[in-house]
């Protein structure tokens, strides 16, 4: 079958070298997480303890990172690594039936924070994901976890490092780009569920005498 | 300190451990793990890095090819159809989702991610099978000038073969975004473009695929800008 003609299929593009900038635009921001090790490891400790005492996760984003949300409940839930465990995880951002009732009746703050507030216990884990500072429906989702006393988790981006007290670990990714944040991200979840395995196995960091 | 621990599945592991935590746990023990999970970190940080290094090596002039031709599709009214399974069904949204309403004054491109609509998708899996959830969705509503994009770590998902199969057929443009060595994907003698992540690790893969897709559509604007 004949397929339609390229718009400009003569002219000259950028090509080769633009492709070359924007790959070598994401090294410096992964780098940068591997410089933040530390903070990720705590994190996944913190994780795997609360995971070892039964409880779930809950995750949630707006946007392209109501994807990453998904993309984080299917890790953990049906990993790709075959013969491990399944953990309890659940996405905010599925159910369009209760997202777009809710942002109807009450407005968008409040589309995660209800769904915590009705699905959450105290022994879950809350996180968080923003391509920059935690956007309003994200921090009142976070705020609601942590006044309930969930673990709180927030993957950020942005120049400057993310803190809110609500919030008990926050790994920023260094850049401005929503792109290149998107995929520092993927990276950090997959290490999160990768390690949060490696305390699972040495079940004897779990209990509650070993403090990071 | 595995040395220390009663055998794997010992009836009274649970309980010796909830009467007993500091016989289990020590200090040294969650600083010596705490480590490895922070050198493990470093680590796959720097696989990332290289094996972004060798797909721009690889596919740097085809990335671009790919996108011009995107363009071409989208300035004849073609639109953008996304599809892929579990994690990689997430990168089709997002995709779509990055096309269809990329903010910061881009231009909106139209674009379908055909993993969302979970009446289709059940109806489909509980009817016929899950290896036509998205080959139906391709022949009910694809057009010749649109574009397919079948994401897969495997390369080898029989559903994305399908798919593509079936958009080849009614000439839409396809692309496979696919892992390890391409998979099936690479036998394909119709599929227009496939790029290929070449990792024997399904998180790297997904990675360095997120790149891949986020750079086609960084090209595809700039593509359309050039060409009016």
């Amino acid at each position: 079958m004949s397929r339609p003609a390229t718009a400009n299929p003569a002219r000259p593009g950028p090509g080769a070298s633009t492709v070359t900038e924007i790959i070598s635009r994401r090294e410096a921001p992964i780098r940068d997480l591997a410089d933040h090790a530390g903070e990720v490891a705590a994190a996944c400790h913190a994780m795997a303890v609360r995971f070892h005492r039964g409880g779930k996760l809950l995750v949630f984003g707006t946007g392209t990172e109501s994807t990453d949300a998904l993309h984080v409940a299917v890790e953990f839930v049906h990993p790709v690594i075959v013969g491990m465990r399944a953990l309890p995880a659940v996405s905010l951002t599925t159910d369009v039936a209760t997202l777009t009732g809710l942002a109807e009746r009450e407005g968008m703050p409040g589309i995660f924070a209800h769904q915590i507030r009705v699905l959450g216990e105290p022994s879950d884990i809350a996180i968080g994901i923003c391509a920059d500072d935690l956007s309003e429906s994200v921090l009142a989702g976070l705020t609601a976890a942590h006044d309930m006393s969930m673990l709180t988790i927030a993957l950020a981006g942005g120049d400057d490092p993310v803190t809110h007290p609500a919030v008990d670990h926050v790994i920023t990714a260094g850049s401005r780009d929503p792109r290149v944040v998107k995929e520092v991200h993927v990276t950090t979840y997959h290490l999160l569920w990768e390690l949060v395995h490696v305390f699972f196995s040495q079940p004897g960091v779990l209990s509650p005498g070993a403090v990071a | 300190m595995t040395g220390r621990r009663p055998p794997e599945g010992s009836p009274a592991t649970a309980e010796m451990e909830s009467l007993y935590p500091f016989l289990y746990a020590g200090e040294s023990d969650l600083d010596r793990v705490m480590e490895e999970v922070r050198r493990s970190t470093v680590a796959k940080a720097r696989e990332i890095v290289d094996l972004r290094r060798v797909v721009c090596e690889r596919d740097a002039g085809k990335l671009w090819a790919c996108a011009r031709e995107m363009a071409g599709r989208f300035a004849t009214g073609g639109r953008l159809l996304t599809f892929g399974n579990g994690g990689s069904s997430t990168d089709a949204q997002e995709m779509a989702t990055l096309f269809l309403n990329p903010g910061a004054g881009a231009r909106p491109l139209p674009a379908f991610g055909l993993a969302s609509d979970t009446a289709v998708l059940t109806a489909l899996s509980n009817d016929v099978g899950v290896e036509v959830i998205f080959s139906r969705q391709v022949a009910a509503f694809g057009r010749r000038q649109d574009i397919a994009v079948a994401l897969s770590t495997s390369g080898s998902s029989e559903n994305l073969l399908r798919a593509l199969a079936e958009a080849s057929h009614r000439g839409l443009l396809t692309i496979g975004i696919a892992g390890y060595d391409g998979g099936k994907m690479a036998e394909l003698a119709d599929l227009d473009y496939l790029f290929v992540a070449p990792s024997g690790s399904v998180h790297r893969i997904q990675e360095a695929q997120t790149t891949i897709y986020h750079t086609l559509w960084e090209l595809t604007l700039m593509a359309l800008a050039e060409g009016g």
